[in-house]
């Protein structure tokens, strides 16, 4: 008994990981009717980021340099701005070859899958490019927080892991807040229904939809940074093993619909803990797998969707 | 000039859908452009909003050349469009949608949105709903106070009275004689000629992207008498 629910509490905190990955997804799912799969890329490249930035991974020039200017300790620091500014950057980036070439070559870039292809030529560059860089083996770091954790009963809750979970939540919870709640949540949610009356309201789409990428990019950097700093071990392909099973949460919840991917995704860690402790590591990915399968002959919609495949379900 | 639109092409494709477009709006007018489906009235309506890029010719607002303005920018300047078919937010509640409608302006509009409500009562009763659940009357209702409230100079309407029952045809066209004795200029896109004319103080009638009449309506009833004799004479 007391196994098991240590297992659900860590299959928790993994799922906090996958929420952001999942809402990731869902919000330019439910924004452009477009999946985006530069969302593995930029959640590897926030954790090689930091890992880079700990582990002299830009060189001993500068891993000096930060010691002497803002200290050992507090270099993790300097690791998530890097992080979080990179994947902004990438990500304004991303826009201008998916979306924006799209729309100005074809007048809407969703009713065509070639943003989906082009968003998997970036991924394939960005691992490719840390392969070239840092190589293929894992990278493993230190965690700027050691082992610090905490007991609830006889239940151990790692303190930086309940911080992430937390963190997580929260930014999704601001997240939803913003779009139910705020004129720019309003302009979100019209575009995803109709970009062209949206324009005629004197909504600038040009200028907010790359920031939906930045947005998009930020939960998948930050989420990125949060699976280093937990888990300590990544490569070059780990945004393709974080991205399918945040995928398969997504499904789960309904596309496009935020607290569905926040259900699911927690729902996904957990079953990926689960089925590791009953039935083996090695078998992890068919469960999962095995559950999207099922959930797209029953329920398509996900738990939690109103509609079929489309746009405008927030 | 409240609107001077002068040499107006757009084409799509090999498509000439509006060809060199002469049109004037001036202070206070109603103009109607009449025409059949597949006319160009439609592709006029978004080259002078500025949704669609004109192959050539200009579009002028207020004396000033916005030709090269984005569509949101012209919003702001006072040019709103009523699109066909009214295309309300679904998604959003009935509320949010009025709240869009004043999307490009910073001062608050709470005062202004009652006002729509008092106008429209029914958009009031159904404030916090999906406004999914309007019937094609209120929808248009909606369409029209969510333009309002952008504070236009300029109402562009793109065949309002499509799909409406002639008592809603009737209210509709009260409405726009009301919103013009306001002061509010307004370009009426319509097949519904006989409403359209009489509100209208000037009207075009395009045929495939060509003006082939214009003046006023009473002008217009003059020109279809000697067209109505040519035919007759011919037959
Ligand atoms: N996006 C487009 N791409 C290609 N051709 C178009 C497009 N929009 C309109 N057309 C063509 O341009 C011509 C004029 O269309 P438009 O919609 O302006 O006519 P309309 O007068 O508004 O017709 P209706 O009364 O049916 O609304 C038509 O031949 C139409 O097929
Ligand atoms: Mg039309």
């Amino acid at each position: 008994m007391e196994v098991l629910l240590q297992q659900i509490v860590n299959g928790l905190m993994l799922g906090g990981v996958y929420v952001m990955v999942a809402v990731a997804f869902t919000l330019v799912i439910g924004m452009l009717n477009f999946l985006n799969f530069t969302i593995p890329a930029l959640f590897m490249v926030g954790a090689v980021m930091i890992w880079a930035v700990m582990q002299k991974g830009f060189g001993p020039g500068v891993d000096t340099f930060l010691n002497d200017t803002v200290g050992a300790q507090n270099k993790w620091i300097v690791g998530v701005v890097v992080a979080l500014v990179v994947v902004s950057l990438l990500s304004l980036v991303i826009e201008r070859f998916t979306y924006r070439y799209m729309k100005a070559k074809y007048g809407d870039a969703t009713e065509h899958a070639l943003p989906l292809v082009s968003s998997l030529g970036f991924l394939i560059i960005f691992e490719h490019f840390v392969i070239g860089r840092w190589g293929s083996d894992p990278l493993t770091m230190d965690s700027p927080f050691g082992n610090a954790s905490f007991y609830v009963g006889t239940v151990q809750f790692s303190t930086p892991q309940t911080i992430s979970l937390a963190l997580s939540l929260a930014i999704v919870f601001s997240i939803s807040l913003m779009l139910k709640k705020t004129k720019l949540g309003r302009a979100l949610r019209s575009i995803a229904e109709r970009p062209d009356t949206a324009t005629l309201m004197g909504v600038d789409v040009n200028r907010i939809v790359p920031l939906v990428y930045v947005i998009a990019g930020l939960l998948c950097g930050i989420a990125g940074v949060l699976f280093a700093i937990n888990y300590t071990t990544l490569d070059a392909y780990i945004g393709d093993k974080v991205a399918t099973i945040a995928i398969a949460g997504m499904v789960l919840g309904g596309l496009g619909n935020v607290w569905g991917a926040v259900v699911g995704g927690l729902f996904v860690g957990l079953l990926e803990v689960l089925s590791i402790h009953w039935l083996g590591a090695s078998i992890v990915k068919v469960p999962i797998w095995g559950m999207l399968l099922l959930i797209l002959i029953i329920k398509p919609t996900g738990l939690f969707g109103h509609s079929a495949i489309g746009k405008g379900k927030f | 000039m409240l609107l001077e639109v002068s040499g107006l092409d757009v084409r799509y494709g090999r498509n000439h859908a509006v060809k060199s477009m002469d049109l004037t709006i001036g202070e206070g007018e109603v103009v109607t452009v009449l025409g059949a489906n597949g006319a160009g009235k439609s592709s006029l309506l978004k080259a002078i909003q500025g949704t669609v890029k004109p192959s050539g010719g200009r579009v002028r607002l207020g004396g000033r050349d916005v030709t090269g303005w984005s569509a949101p920018r012209r919003v702001r300047d006072g040019l709103v469009l009523v699109p066909e078919g009214r295309q309300i937010f679904v998604s959003l509640t009935v509320h949010e949608n009025l709240q869009m409608g004043a999307y490009s302006r910073r001062e608050p509009v709470e005062a202004e949105i009652s006002d729509i409500y008092e106008r429209f009562p029914n958009l009031a009763q159904r404030r916090d709903m999906p406004a999914s659940v309007l019937s094609g009357g209120e929808q248009q209702m909606l369409a029209i106070g969510r333009a309002l409230l952008a504070k236009p100079k300029l109402m562009m309407l793109d065949e309002p009275s499509l799909g409406l029952s002639p008592i809603l045809v009737q209210q509709l066209f009260q409405l726009i004689d009301q919103l013009n004795r306001d002061g509010l200029a307004i370009l009426l896109v319509e097949q519904n000629t006989f409403m359209a004319l009489q509100s209208a103080h000037r009207a075009y009638v395009l045929e495939l992207g060509e003006t082939v009449l214009q003046g006023t309506p009473e002008q217009l009833a003059e020109e279809e008498k000697k067209l109505e004799a040519a035919y007759l004479g011919a037959s």
